[in-house]
């Protein structure tokens, strides 16, 4: 009959534990738009300094995704735009410009509309877009206190 | 004009039955959902309503479910699937209003027929599962029937034990009127006869599908089983609706049976409608005690998975089915002795 | 109303002798099946063959890989399996080193190792939550995808990027990880193997979820070879085969470290020995946490050698692609084999003297885990396929590549 005592007890431990956690909660939630996640290290939207580029097209080239593509500008030079479609964020175009003419943000909260405006040219991508702000935030992080993982509000 | 009637016991019941049971569903849903998410680590339903905790948004979430398109799909045998759901859910509420919420309120008005109503309150609820099967068969489609047939196969497993249990407690009382049942239960029934209490938990859980017993409906194989068409407001009635109602009747009998009913020791009520604070209370005491039985049920879903089916049989047939009958001869003893 | 249109046994198909069986297709739209099809056919409830029906997630991954620069394969081969993106890049990365003779700094060689089992644990935080579900467990699913939700923060803190890290290049890796990234590992990997532990009370120990997994999807020592099961697949079996092991790839062999291996050969064993490969992965990490050199080149000599002066300077920091942009893959051929929480990874690199591999060939775990995962099917019951699915910790989209 060690099977039955086995049963019981494992069943008995079992609900224990899940009334453990009933009582004291560890819950890591992020309530998105109030709080937002702080990531030490984000990969997001690329910027350009169009002066700096030299319009080599290395970034163009080494895009996995194809989703550079170079805009003739009026002083014959061609500069980058990026199609944010295809981008995946991998940031190769901006390892590999050899001016630092590409810069990388950490905004990742891109939503659009159409597909239309998905794709950048370089003159949209001189500034970072305008992230609307619906609701007020609050940035927040996870740490570990006593080996348990607490949302701790950081101070910006 | 004679308002006589606004105070009419039978009024009350019916009325009572509907708003309580709806908020008792309105709270266990909400406890279900709130209580996993304690265990998981989130925090579960908090936007509509984050005042209340989330508390409405399983109105927010029917109300989704209502107004969305109820589809019938091609080989779906037309009148059991659109009627099935509304069998489901009459056959698992009705079982409620046949036993009285306070000794005056009541729908059986007749005192002499008050234990055919206790019984027929469990046949009604053992019907449930034929709406089921009903509802797998004319869906016409294949995981529907392996569910409805999973469903058939898990009554044979409860079937018996449940009603054994029920017998152990109505030879312990020597009674079949509900009435008598509260007056006899001057311990609760659960701890006059505590195998009997389990049994007939574990086989209410199996027939509501609660986990562990989630199989007729069980995702990994059959993709919700018989409820696998519905959509809209055939999945209110059945699925999401029906089964809580089922729950909440079964839960309201053991209730009667072994939680002491609406009694409370040393309160004597009066009659209906002078005493109607009285009454009010007895009802919110029977209703109370029924809520926490159902919060019980839904607790496990944060700690069980789904056991296998042919276990399941194992163990309604070796484990529930001895129990049970152990249950009876310690009714028995209990009754030789004297007490 | 048509009478013979309905029921179960009409839908049954008739193999003579008196025996029957239906036909179920369980995928690739179904909740548990993921994106590929299993045509079960059952007598009863027992499940009497399986036909797998793979290629919906078919990506032409190899095909893919030999009309690009072989550096912008990296992003392309970490989508074979997201959860286990390292590992799979390191693979690549490894036939790539062999193939262009780049050495690997130490430096880099401590922080794959972390990155490394910091994957092997997410992979099996993916499949062990996973396999909570099919079982029917919420709580072990939550679980699971939440503490794989603290863990890629940590990839996020190394890397940039939640879930696509695109971290590991041939030499070595592409960013150093900040400061905090060392202390918020060790608080991560406390809370872990508490975590862990509870789970293995709540689901595998829990007598509903032990009697799931015991005795089910039966695999033998010698089928598990002979079928050329991996990972988890041949680990539960009692194959003592580890990548990690058998070709000392990394610094793997200066760390102290143990196969975890099951006798069970059933869906119990396959699942203790992740979480036992969970709990070695945490002490690998922990090794690896206090001796990785802070300071230091992060890619190897031939490497660093191609970068431009100015950002040879700050290799320490960060790597930046444009030495590798410019290296062309000599005629010849390399492979990299690493072990993933799934199993191992086979990459085998063809150059030709130009930028694009001339064929990029690439064994996945999930795929040689097919055939002894429908062994494993056969003979079960109908509820019992979500239990050894699970155990097996078979992912559609690696498997179709
Ligand atoms: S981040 Fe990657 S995908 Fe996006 S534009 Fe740059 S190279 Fe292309
Ligand atoms: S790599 Fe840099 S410099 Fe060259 S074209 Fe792109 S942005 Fe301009």
């Amino acid at each position: 009959m060690t099977s039955v005592g086995y049963i019981v007890k494992a069943t008995i431990d079992a609900l224990r534990v899940a009334a453990r956690n009933f009582v004291k909660p560890e819950r890591i939630t992020v309530y998105y738009p109030y709080e937002k996640l702080e990531y030490v290290r984000m990969r997001g939207w690329i910027g350009l300094w169009t002066e700096k580029c030299t319009s080599c097209m290395l970034c163009a080239r080494i895009c996995p995704t194809n989703a550079i593509k170079m805009y003739p500008a009026p002083n014959a030079k061609r500069y980058p735009g990026v199609d944010y479609g295809r981008c995946i964020m991998c940031h190769f175009c901006i390892d590999i410009c050899p001016a630092d003419a590409l810069y990388p943000t950490d905004i990742k909260e891109l939503a659009w509309y159409n597909y239309r405006e998905m794709i950048y040219t370089p003159d949209m991508e001189r500034e970072p877009p305008k992230v609307e702000e619906t609701y007020k935030y609050v940035k927040v992080s996870i740490k570990y206190e006593n080996g348990i993982p607490r949302k701790i509000e950081t101070v910006k | 004009m004679d308002w006589g009637f606004l105070f009419s016991a039978r009024l009350w019941f019916f009325v009572l039955m509907f708003a309580a049971s709806g908020i008792v569903l309105l709270t266990v849903v909400w406890f279900e959902r709130k209580a996993a998410a304690r265990v998981q680590m989130r925090v579960g339903p908090y936007h509509v309503s984050p005042q209340l905790g989330g508390y409405l948004q399983l109105l927010a979430d029917a109300f989704k479910f209502i107004i969305s398109e109820p589809i019938v799909h091609k080989g779906a045998y037309r009148l059991l699937f659109m009627w099935g759901p509304a069998i489901f859910v009459t056959l698992a509420f009705g079982a409620s209003l046949l036993i009285p919420l306070t000794p005056e309120l009541r729908l059986i008005r007749d005192v002499n027929l008050l234990p055919y109503g206790l019984v027929f309150s469990l046949v009604v609820l053992l019907l449930v599962s034929i709406a089921i099967v009903l509802i797998g068969w004319s869906a016409n489609n294949k995981f529907a029937y392996i569910g409805a047939a999973r469903e058939a196969l898990i009554v044979t497993a409860y079937e018996l034990p449940l009603l054994l249990s029920f017998l152990a407690m109505v030879i312990l009382y020597g009674t079949l009127n509900p009435i008598e049942i509260v007056e006899r239960q001057w311990l609760a029934g659960a701890l006059l006869n505590p195998l009997a209490f389990l049994v007939f938990i574990i086989a209410t859980a199996m027939a509501t599908a609660k986990f562990p017993f989630e199989i007729a409906d069980y995702e990994g194989d059959v993709a919700t089983g018989p409820y696998s068409d519905y959509g809209g407001i055939f999945l209110v009635l059945s699925f999401a609706g029906g089964a809580y109602y089922a729950t909440f009747s079964y839960s309201f009998l053991a209730t009667l049976l072994f939680l002491g009913g609406w009694g409370i020791p040393n309160f004597a009520v009066g009659s209906w409608p002078q005493d109607m604070l009285g009454h009010l209370l007895l009802a919110g005491w029977f209703l109370l005690k029924t809520t926490i039985l159902m919060m019980f049920f839904a607790f496990l879903r944060a700690a069980m998975p789904v056991l296998r089916l042919d276990h399941t049989l194992l163990f309604g047939w070796r484990g529930l089915l001895v129990l049970s009958i152990l249950a009876v001869v310690w009714s028995v003893v209990l009754k030789f002795v004297g007490i | 109303m048509r009478e013979e249109s309905y029921g179960l046994v009409l839908g049954e198909r008739d193999l003579g002798a008196g025996r029957r069986v239906l036909d179920i297709f369980w995928g690739p739209q179904h909740p548990t099946s993921g994106h590929t099809r299993f045509i079960v056919e059952v007598d009863g409830d027992i499940v009497v063959n399986v036909t797998p029906d793979p290629g919906y997630v078919h990506r032409t991954m190899e095909k893919l890989g030999e009309t690009r620069h072989w550096i912008q394969n990296i992003p392309l081969f970490e989508r074979l399996s997201l959860p286990d993106a390292i590992n799979v890049t390191w693979a690549y990365a490894l036939a790539v080193e062999k193939l262009l003779k780049y050495d690997v700094s130490p430096r880099a060689q401590y922080l794959r190792v972390i990155m490394g089992e910091l994957s092997r644990i997410s992979t099996h935080l993916y499949d062990l939550g996973l396999h909570g579900i099919m079982i029917g467990s919420s709580t072990g699913f939550m679980w699971g995808y939440g503490l794989r939700e603290l863990l890629v923060h940590l990839w996020a803190m190394v890397s940039g990027s939640r879930t696509t890290p695109t971290w590991v290049v041939p030499g070595g890796v592409r960013t150093a990880p900040p400061d905090a990234f060392y202390e918020q590992t060790k608080g991560f990997l406390q809370y872990l193997e508490k975590k862990i532990d509870e789970f293995v009370r709540v689901v595998v120990k829990n007598p509903v979820g032990f009697y799931r997994l015991k005795d089910v999807g039966y695999l033998s020592k010698e089928e598990a070879a002979r079928l050329m099961a991996t990972g988890p697949g041949a680990r539960g079996s009692g194959v003592a085969w580890d990548a990690r092991k058998a070709y000392k790839y990394g610094i793997y062999d200066e760390l102290e470290w143990d196969i975890c291996v099951e006798d069970g050969g059933d869906s119990l064993a396959r699942t203790m020995v992740r979480i036992c490969e969970i709990k070695q992965s945490a002490g690998i990490i922990r090794q690896a946490l206090d001796r990785a050199p802070r300071e230091g080149s992060l890619v190897g000599d031939a490497a660093l050698h191609r970068l431009p002066p100015k950002l040879r300077e700050k290799a320490n920091e960060y790597v930046k692609l444009s030495g590798f942009f410019v290296v062309m893959l000599p005629q010849g051929e390399g492979t990299g084999i690493t072990e993933g929480g799934r199993g191992r990874y086979y990459f085998h690199v063809f150059g030709d003297g130009s930028e694009k591999p001339y064929r990029v060939r690439i064994s996945t775990p999930s795929w040689q885990n097919l055939r002894p995962m429908i062994k494993a099917f056969i003979g079960s019951r109908l509820m019992d396929l979500p239990a050894i699915y699970g155990s097996f910790g078979y992912f559609p989209p690696e498997q179709d590549r």
